[in-house]
């Protein structure tokens, strides 16, 4: 660890010479070096205390793991690493694999699976998307410009840095636009589909997560017209329920998308519910044919190419599929839920 | 924006209100946008009457309560009447009298404020010991106005206004309000006006709207002679004011007060709420101030204009509250001071009240990033920043404030006085046109629609169209500030004509493959062969909290961090996954799981990583797994819990084809990703055969296990991903069948304690490589048992050495003797 306090640093620096010399190592963890800083606290203005204050207690924890390490009672002896099992151990107690039937994969990986295999058979590419993105990718490469009041939409993370945590998998179309730009050369379309982890500024609760999994789908060629993305979007959702659905769409509004549209399709046989007109239809993309503006920050000609892109939630899936009741449980870790996936 | 099917329709030449509100919802949803919801008032106004006050005595029991007798012309049933056929009440309000019309909410009825949250219904009840059937309203009762004072006393003259008569129908409530998502009309600033959305509805439904003449006049301009001036043209595209004297402050009628009840807004006298209503009506807003409050704030001659704030002035608000200006803001003002923030709310001090006699009316334009950055950094959100943040047209500013000023003078009497237009030559005209070619539309569609019939559907809302050959000029009306490029014009048709009914088809592709991408892939399999082998894949949040950091050992420095993160536990970006498992361990023991693997694979960040091409963050793809059993339910005699996470990543290795390396450490290594891990019980993987660095497994320190109350039976590991997929890229090699049976023979060797298991394979498999080159031999090397007796300093390792030969069957003399050699060799590197 380093310490930006010069006389944190300096303090860090002889407590590390004092406890070299020491017999009796716990009393490092009493050394007046350590005490000074901390009476050092109410002596600072009161701005400056917190940072303080909290570097001090990042250096008394790292004092105390000196401590632990040479602790007799938690401190455990050297292995022989290159063994592949410890010594005396009989031959049934040795390290084994679980069972099989404990093993579980996460349910939005394996739908995050299933959605790209649907997509591969239809001639798309699969990419990953960044955690990290900038400003350009997130907003201005995609026709959102500065203070646009679209940008209210996505409330967005910020770093220190003033980098982003994308709020939309649609922080990818850039580059993908970009790196599959030869595919137009040669006559083939650019399809590609970008399913990954993306983050809103919302509070946790039962339907809302700050992280979650979207899925973008980009198609550029010659002459792509609204038809083809209707047909192509609910050519997907009746594969991906396995039922020939009906389809409709709303107009909508997307900076980046010129119509934008929300797609809705029929609900399928296995999540069947009421009887009104909303019922019949389940509402579970945004879509629309992208803005010639986006093309150009590619380096597109929108006049020879276009092309349609879309945008959907992974875990409202999985959560419809399953009847899941907490969107929270996806990032919990908790095994009694995971392995309820087989 | 909540929009009244009534409202809407006193403006429109076309008979919207006829249209079922189901087909009207449909249309709406296909062509417009989306609904929120849709209040059909006439539930809300149901079986409430006009009736007249025959007569108005005092309660004999109290002397606020009056005792009435009412007369609603013997229209509601069951209930209780005189012989007159008159109804008693008992009234609490000081206004009622005899002979006034008032609202009677009969047994039955329900409170219509009360309608959306708790229903109240109205009953017989005793007061004092007299019986009320229902009760006389207040306006606030009727959800009119927050008025709650008196009854409401009708004036108004009509047919219905008349005893027995339908509320509703005297009040004009037999109204439906269609709340449209605003987020639908982030482009369209016309919409958030009664006018914009019914031309809307007569477009979608194929029918020609035409504006009302007053707001399509080209020739409307402001008098002059108000001192002005407009020098921030960029952020104030058009400024305009209008001073009107004389006038008389009242209650506004009680239409105007239900219309902006209706759709949200609260009434507040004549003056401001003709402002809200030009607002709702044409979603331009504009304000009034109190003109002698005004010139007290001028040095000189009366003179407001706008101007950026300075940093660090004040101005208290009409919500009262007072805020520090910065330099971005834009504020009305003196040449005094501040009097308003323009775009956004009215100043405190110029307010219009009771008192008021004339006003200067302001309707400006307003730069809408400017209103949006102003409305973020001060939090406020009113319908004016709704309106202005979505770029309202710089055209219609005269003719709106010609309107409103006109019914200011008819509702509060007074004169138009002088005036200002920064930009008189600017008229409610058309746009320049956009030419589009008609095949370019059709093709985008995919549709097969005539020029002729595209030019109707734009006529319909009021598009100037010309058609020349194969192109249209399409002018867009004034209001319009969001048709610029050709695809503006696509949307325009593709949504007028009906997206249901283009042709649907699949693009036409070739059969050229697709090629799968690898890494994904590769993760796939890695996941496959986790869970054949019992382990559990988790995901986990990408922001972990410093505090974790520290209690893994590592540095938050290191970390990129939130600057508006929700919680101190969701701060930084992770910089390896290994703190996030460890940190879901404890929970699953306490939940019962005895023995449990757990996984992950995800993007990591590290400042000391640096940036890429592109100057961002690089990310670094790691693989973590974690091993954990009880110790309480743990055999003590099972060993160290290195061995089980070594288990599973030789396990992995074997899938994948590869032999890992495992390198004993002589102290702590300094990155990130190993400082989690106890060096003493922890190893350092590589690939054998390429040497290439994979990543770390062991077992965690003292103060991890502490900080994070994990069981002593835990270990694990954490691998680069990208590194991990590199070799295992390598294609299996395969070994022939044995055609000759093979034999083995176990080889014990006493050796120092603390000689390295390693070491002794090591020296076995270089030999029997050796004998392998010189006499085509095939070995398998299995380890078989290590023992140490209690307090020995020599430990015995056995080895079970299965050999082969390809062409012949190994003799029982052969085998001892490869097997001597083996022996030999190793002891005597061994004693090196």
């Amino acid at each position: 660890m380093t310490y930006s306090d010069p006389k944190i640093a300096k303090a860090f620096e002889l407590l590390k010479k004092e406890f070299k010399g020491l017999k009796d190592k716990p009393a490092i963890l009493r050394s007046n070096t350590l005490k000074d800083l901390f009476s050092e606290i109410p002596k600072l203005p009161v701005e400056k205390r917190s940072a303080y204050g909290k570097e001090v207690n990042l250096l008394k924890n790292e004092v105390t793991s000196w401590v632990d390490e040479i602790n007799n009672e938690l401190n455990l002896p050297v292995i022989d690493v290159t063994a592949p099992y410890d010594i005396n151990v009989p031959v049934e107690k040795r390290p084994q694999l679980l069972s099989p039937e404990l093993g579980t994969i996460h349910p939005l990986t394996k739908e995050i699976e299933y959605i790209s295999d649907i997509a591969y058979r239809m001639g798309f590419n699969v990419e990953t998307s960044r955690l990290i993105d900038d400003d350009f990718h997130m907003f201005t490469s995609l026709n959102f410009p500065e203070d646009h009041p679209a940008r209210d939409d996505y409330d967005t993370f910020i770093t220190t840095d003033g980098l982003i945590a994308p709020a939309h998998t649609s922080t990818m179309q850039n580059r993908m636009l970009i790196n599959y730009k030869d595919n137009l050369e040669k006559g083939l379309p650019i399809a590609v589909i970008i399913p990954d982890r993306v983050f809103r500024n919302e509070d946790l609760d039962a339907t809302h997560e700050h992280t979650f999994y979207q899925h973008e789908g980009i198609y550029v060629a010659k002459n792509v017209t609204v038809g083809n993305l209707i047909a192509t979007l609910r050519a997907f959702l009746s594969e991906y329920f396995q039922q020939d659905l009906k389809a409709k769409i709303q107009p909508f509004y997307f900076p980046f998308t010129e119509p934008s549209f929300e797609f809705a399709i029929e609900r399928p046989d296995s999540l069947k519910k009421g009887d009104t007109e909303a019922d019949q239809w389940l509402e579970l993309l945004g879509c629309g044919m992208i803005h010639p503006n986006v093309l150009k920050h590619a380096g597109i000609d929108s006049n020879v190419y276009n092309g349609f892109a879309w945008g959907g939630g992974v875990d409202r899936l999985v959560m419809m599929k399953y009847g899941i009741e907490d969107v929270r449980h996806f990032q919990s870790a908790k095994l009694d839920f995971l392995r309820q996936f087989v | 924006m909540k929009y009244s099917v009534k409202w809407g329709q006193k403006y429109s030449n076309v008979d919207l209100e006829s249209i079922p509100v189901e087909k009207l919802s449909a249309s709406i949803g296909e062509q417009l946008g989306a609904i929120e919801e849709i209040v059909d008032l006439s539930h809300k106004y149901k079986d409430i009457y006009i009736v007249e006050v025959k007569s108005a005595i005092k309660h004999p029991d109290s002397d606020k309560l009056s005792l009435c007798q009412i007369d609603d012309n013997r229209i509601v049933k069951d209930v209780k009447r005189n012989k007159a056929g008159l109804v008693q009440i008992v009234c609490g309000a000081p206004n009622v009298k005899e002979g006034m019309k008032a609202v009677w909410l009969p047994p039955g009825s329900t409170v219509p404020s009360s309608f959306d949250s708790e229903p109240f219904v109205l009953s017989s009840r005793e007061l004092r010991g007299e019986v009320s059937h229902g009760m006389l309203a207040s306006p606030k009762e009727l959800d009119l106005s927050d008025e709650h004072q008196g009854i409401l006393e009708v004036h108004i003259k009509s047919k219905y206004a008349q005893p027995g008569g339908l509320f509703a129908d005297a009040y004009n409530l037999k109204d439906v309000i269609i709340d449209l998502e605003n987020k639908m009309f982030t482009h369209r600033p016309d919409c958030f006006g009664m006018l914009g959305v019914a031309r809307e509805l007569a477009g979608i439904n194929n029918l020609k709207f035409i504006s009302p003449d007053w707001y399509t006049q080209t020739d409307v301009s402001i008098p002059s002679g108000f001192s002005s001036k407009l020098n921030i043209p960029t952020q104030v595209p058009r400024f305009v004011v209008q001073v009107i004297k004389g006038i008389q402050i009242k209650d506004s009628n009680p239409e105007i007060q239900s219309l902006l009840t209706r759709v949200g807004n609260k009434p507040i006298n004549n003056i401001v709420d003709l402002t809200n209503y030009y607002m709702q009506l044409t979603g331009q807003p504009t304000h009034a101030f109190d003109y002698d409050k005004v010139a007290k704030l001028c040095s000189g001659e009366v003179s407001i204009f706008p101007r950026m704030a300075k940093d660090g002035e004040e101005l208290t608000l009409l919500n009262g509250k007072t805020i520090q200006l910065t330099a971005k803001d834009i504020v009305i003002a003196t040449d005094k001071q501040a009097i308003a923030l323009g775009g956004v709310m009215g100043g405190k001090d110029t307010e219009v009240d009771n008192n008021t006699k004339n006003i200067i009316v302001e309707c400006a334009n307003f730069n809408m990033y400017t209103i949006r950055r102003t409305s973020m950094h001060h939090g406020l959100f009113t319908d004016a920043v709704t309106r202005f943040n979505k770029g309202q047209s710089t055209l219609q500013n005269a003719v709106v404030l010609a309107k409103l000023s006109k019914d200011i003078v008819e509702a509060a009497g007074g004169k138009i006085a002088e005036g200002y237009d920064s930009n008189p030559a600017m008229s409610a005209d058309h746009w320049p046109a956009v030419k589009v070619d008609v095949n370019l539309i059709n093709s985008r569609l995919g549709s097969d629609i005539p020029a002729g019939e595209m030019a109707k559907l734009l006529s319909n809302v009021e598009f100037k169209v010309d058609i020349n050959e194969k192109t249209i000029a399409v002018a867009a009306p004034f209001w319009r500030t969001d048709i610029e490029i050709a695809e503006d014009v696509v949307e325009e048709i593709g949504r007028l004509y009906g997206y249901d009914k283009l042709p649907v088809d699949l693009p036409s592709r070739q059969i050229q493959p697709v090629s799968k991408n690898t890494e994904v892939e590769f993760n796939n399999r890695l996941r496959k062969i986790l869970s054949s082998a019992g382990a559990n894949e988790i995901l986990t949040y990408s922001f972990v909290s410093e505090k974790l950091l520290v209690n893994c050992g590592q540095d938050p420095k290191e970390a990129y961090h939130l600057s508006n993160a929700l919680s101190p536990e969701l701060q930084c970006y992770r910089l390896t996954l290994t703190p996030s498992l460890l940190s879901k361990v404890n929970t699953n023991i306490r939940a019962g799981h005895d023995k449990f693997v757990i996984f992950e694979i995800g993007k990591t960040h590290l400042k000391a990583h640096g940036v890429n091409n592109e100057g961002l963050p690089g990310e670094l793809e790691m693989f973590s797994l974690v091993f954990s059993a009880n110790d309480n339910t743990t055999d003590k005699n099972s060993g160290a819990a290195y061995y089980q996470a070594k288990k599973y990543l030789d396990y992995i290795a074997t899938k994948l084809g590869l032999v890992l390396r495992y390198e004993q450490l002589t102290e702590k290594p300094e990155y990130e990703v190993t400082k989690p891990y106890d060096w003493k019980r922890s190893a350092l993987v590589s690939d054998h055969h390429s040497g290439t660095f994979l990543g770390m497994v062991g077992e965690y320190t003292a103060s991890v296990r502490r900080n994070l109350k994990l069981p002593v039976n835990t270990a694990g590991f954490e691998v680069n991903y990208q590194s991990l997929m590199e070799v295992a890229s390598r294609v299996a090699t395969y070994q022939p069948l044995e055609k000759y049976p093979g034999t083995s023979k176990d080889i014990t060797f006493d050796v120092n304690a603390d000689t390295k298991h390693g070491e002794i394979r090591g020296f076995v498999e270089h030999i029997t490589e050796e004998l392998s080159a010189s006499e085509g031999l095939i070995f398998t090397v299995i380890d078989l048992d290590i023992y140490q007796k209690p307090n020995s300093k020599h430990k015995s390792t056995t080895l079970r050495i299965e050999m082969s030969h390809p062409d012949k069957t190994l003799t029982t003399q052969q085998a001892n003797k490869i097997s001597d050699k083996i022996a030999d060799f190793v002891n005597t590197s061994l004693a090196k």
